[in-house]
């Protein structure tokens, strides 16, 4: 078996779990800033509560799984995005902290909310500006990270990374249309609206603009030019659908149009990317741990990840329904 | 100035693993506290323990919070600051953090939520499975990290070829020499901690005057099991010492602040020293005659090793060992004894009302925290200057990083931790302060399981009673 294969679509799962599940909470945390009302403010990140620790877990989950399977990936990335990375961790220990001190002071908090709202929208930032670098491509020599650690500061990243915020903002917004109550579904409604407008065109121009500057993705497009133009065009439609039909849809349509948004995102980074795991330089045969390494978290996941897919269903389960008015514990 | 990117990677990676390991210390112990008071609840239906349940649940949840967000850090600063280190060891700490992850954040996150936020929807039994998931999550992953971390202390199952790492057994890698050992000891560490916390929030109420009830249970049980664990951790402490003798005498060399090969005899045991690494030798030591030979030796004449056995290349620095050792050893001695007193206090009669007694435990309250952050202290720089000891050296295991680039994040990071430790004390106190809710005499211990399962959703404890009432009737 093709084991940093099989290591690699692990990868890709965890982050997409990822992406998708701490998604919507950074989008809800991105759309505190809009909220003027308190009460509606508290109302939002109930919705998100219970769940948020489970669905930020699986970032550690794609690192570890990076430093055990790929140890010369990980190696090289993160040093190469050594500033948007610590930044990123910051910001979340900001948004992350923030869900409990909200609720322990009352006097504060309005600031412990900007906290949550920027802490959100910095680290949404900085996962875009990391996505924009790696399609930019990453210095590698011997193995090594030989570029600068402001390699980041560049159009492609900046543009990638302005972008992202909106695309969390989608599915925050579609989260909440689907968990809140009547007064918030018009500011829900005008959310996706908004954003996915942004998302879809800072998004197009960091495609064409990638296409520009790297060779690697032109030729990638000269060979599989039919399933990448088939996945622009579900992204267009869905983000079509998105802008101008959100009022008359089902509650959790919008919702999971933001989420077929980001798979169609995905799939059509990865098949930029694959073979490799540095773009554009390093495979991920190239970056594999020996076989050993990667037979026991491939096993360890195969058996441990249903279940933990099961409890986590579970716990959204027992928290099903539109969030309550007076928060959970009332 | 020329600054040193191996000194700043190391001042980071040292401020940001010390700033997080207080927070799951405190997890691991108060999350089976939690789940023994649970229970204890559920057993005999006393509101007593819903109340500390609730009151320690808002602290606990508090520190997991930042216990969580500090330690996604970690899973990404071996690569940020030492991504040498992490190309050759990721094959063989790498699947154990992964198993980790899997095994444990998950199991912790997933019934976090139910723990905090779901009695009431799930009813008490359901509602105490989780807690104890929860526990359980916090116990394994303290197994999987002592595992890769004690792999780090002394390596084993592995062979290295042209700067490659393949793990021959993972038996071997897992259950390293020091593991079976180290485990118990943080283990018993977290569960002092927590006992030490909890009686001292007590034995203030009892000061206080306020909130009797809650405060003598508290105390009683806290007492009881710090007494139990302090006299287990001096136990297995000793364990430990003898498997580091033998496996990094270098880093017990220099905790007992000798510098000649063999010591005086009888040897002293040192509790001061001005240590002068250059020179290899002391510039002042202070000490009790005989008692190093004593306790080291277990003789009234045998000698002690010196730190110059190890070649000077390959020594640890002995001042931080040395006194960080001191602070853990010492702080285990003061618990010993309060310990002590208490079992004749209990014995006595006089627990809840020797003021001497309460002011001690007061002061005590945030002894574990550190003890164990002390302990750490000769664990990691006893280590040095290997991060894999006798494999790779720390200065040779850096990442590709410039020392500005180092410096700011660092200063970040000290910054953002302070408003996180600061939010944390102060709301803190104020929980402290205010002190346990009342909670309602009709305890909602008679839930069951099956409400979780209902096909409505409940929102409110009186709806949970009301169902449970239309049911009987």
């Amino acid at each position: 078996m093709d084991l940093p294969l099989v290591s690699a679509c692990f990868l890709a799962l965890a982050l997409t779990l990822y992406v998708i599940l701490d998604g919507f909470d950074l989008g809800v945390g991105i759309l505190l800033l809009f909220q003027p009302a308190t009460a509606s403010r508290d109302h939002m990140v109930d919705s998100i509560t219970p769940t948020w620790d489970g669905n930020e877990t699986w970032i550690i989950m794609a690192g570890v799984t990076l430093l055990a399977a790929f140890p010369v990936a990980y190696s090289i990335l993160l040093p190469a995005f050594y500033l948007p990375i610590t930044l990123m961790l910051l910001a979340l220990g900001f948004r992350g902290v923030s869900f409990e001190f909200r609720v322990q002071s009352k006097r504060h908090r309005r600031k412990w909310d900007v906290a949550f709202a920027v802490g959100s929208l910095v680290a949404a930032f900085m996962q875009g500006l990391v996505l924009g670098g790696l399609m930019q491509g990453v210095k590698v020599q011997n193995q090594h990270f030989a570029g600068s650690v402001l390699d980041v500061v560049h159009p492609l990243p900046i543009i990638s990374g302005l972008a992202l915020p909106f695309g969390y903002a989608v599915l925050g917004g579609g989260w909440l249309k689907l968990k809140s109550n009547l007064s918030l579904q018009t500011f829900a409604n005008r959310s996706i609206r908004v954003s996915a407008r942004f998302f879809a065109i800072l998004f197009g121009i960091a495609c064409i603009y990638a296409v520009k500057i790297q060779p690697s993705i032109h030729s990638k497009w000269a060979s599989h030019g039919i399933p990448l133009a088939c996945l622009v065009g579900l992204f267009v439609i869905a983000s079509g659908i998105l802008t101008t039909m959100t009022e008359k849809t089902r509650p959790a349509v919008p919702f999971l149009l933001g989420l077929f948004l980001f798979v169609v995102g995905i799939s059509g980074i990865a098949l930029i990317a694959f073979p490799d795991i540095v773009p554009f330089g390093v495979t991920l045969w190239e970056a594999a741990s020996s076989s050993t390494s990667q037979t026991l978290v491939l096993v360890g996941a195969a058996f441990v990840t249903p279940m933990v897919l099961t409890y986590s269903a579970f716990a959204y389960w027992i928290f099903r329904g539109k969030t309550p008015e007076q928060g959970w514990e009332a | 100035m020329k600054l040193d990117p191996s000194i700043l990677a190391r001042i980071q990676f040292a401020f940001t693993v010390s700033f997080h390991i207080i927070f799951p210390t405190m997890s691991i112990g108060l999350a089976s506290f939690l789940a023994v008071i649970e229970a204890l609840w559920l057993k005999t239906k006393k509101p007593v323990y819903l109340e500390i349940y609730k009151f320690w649940l808002s602290i606990f949840a508090m520190g997991f919070g930042i216990g969580v967000v500090t330690g996604i850090v970690l899973s990404f600063e071996f690569g940020l600051g030492f991504a040498r280190f992490a190309q050759l060891a990721g094959p063989a700490i790498g699947p154990l953090i992964a198993l980790e992850v899997l095994t444990a954040f998950f199991l912790e996150a997933g019934f976090l939520g139910i723990m905090l936020f779901g009695l009431h929807r799930v009813g008490p039994k359901l509602h105490f499975f989780a807690t104890c998931m929860v526990a359980i999550g916090t116990v394994l992953s303290a197994s999987w990290i002592l595992s890769a971390n004690s792999w780090m202390q002394t390596p084993a199952g592995v062979a290295i070829h042209d700067g490659h790492l393949t793990v021959l057994s993972w038996r071997h890698v897992l259950v390293n020499p020091s593991w079976l050992y180290r485990l118990p000891h943080m283990l018993t560490a977290a569960f002092l901690t927590a006992s030490f916390m909890v009686a001292g929030v007590g034995a203030w109420y009892l000061l206080k005057g306020k909130h009797q009830h809650f405060a003598r249970r508290t105390l009683a049980l806290g007492t009881a099991l710090g007494t139990v664990l302090i006299a287990g951790q001096v136990f297995i402490g000793d364990i430990l010492y003898g498997t580091m003798l033998k496996y990094q005498p270098s880093k017990m060399q220099a905790a007992e602040g000798f510098w000649e090969k063999q010591s005086q005899s009888p040897a002293p045991y040192y509790w001061l020293i001005v240590p002068d690494q250059n020179n290899q030798r002391n510039r002042f030591q202070l000490g009790i005659p005989y008692l190093g030979s004593i306790w080291l030796t277990h003789s009234l004449d045998g000698r002690v090793e010196g730190l110059r056995n190890t070649p000077r290349d390959l020594q640890p620095r002995m001042g931080m060992v040395f006194y960080a050792f001191r602070i853990m050893y010492g702080l285990a001695m003061v618990m010993f004894a309060v310990g002590v007193a208490s079992l004749w206090l209990r014995f006595r009669g006089k627990l809840f009302s020797s003021r001497w007694f309460l002011w001690i435990l007061v002061f005590m309250t945030p002894s574990g925290i550190i003890a164990t952050l002390a302990g750490w202290y000769v664990a990691e720089t006893g280590r040095q200057p290997w991060v894999i000891y006798g494999i790779l050296r720390t200065v040779d295991a850096i990442s590709p990083v410039p020392a500005q680039a180092l410096l700011s994040t660092l200063i970040a990071f000290v910054c953002v931790y302070a408003v996180f430790i600061t939010a944390f004390l102060v709301f803190a106190v104020r929980i402290i302060r205010r002190g346990p809710g009342e909670v309602p005499a009709h305890a909602e211990a008679s839930g069951s399981v099956k409400n979780a399962f209902r096909p409505y959703v409940l929102d409110s404890p009186e709806r949970l009673v009301n169902s449970n009432i239309t049911q009987r009737s």
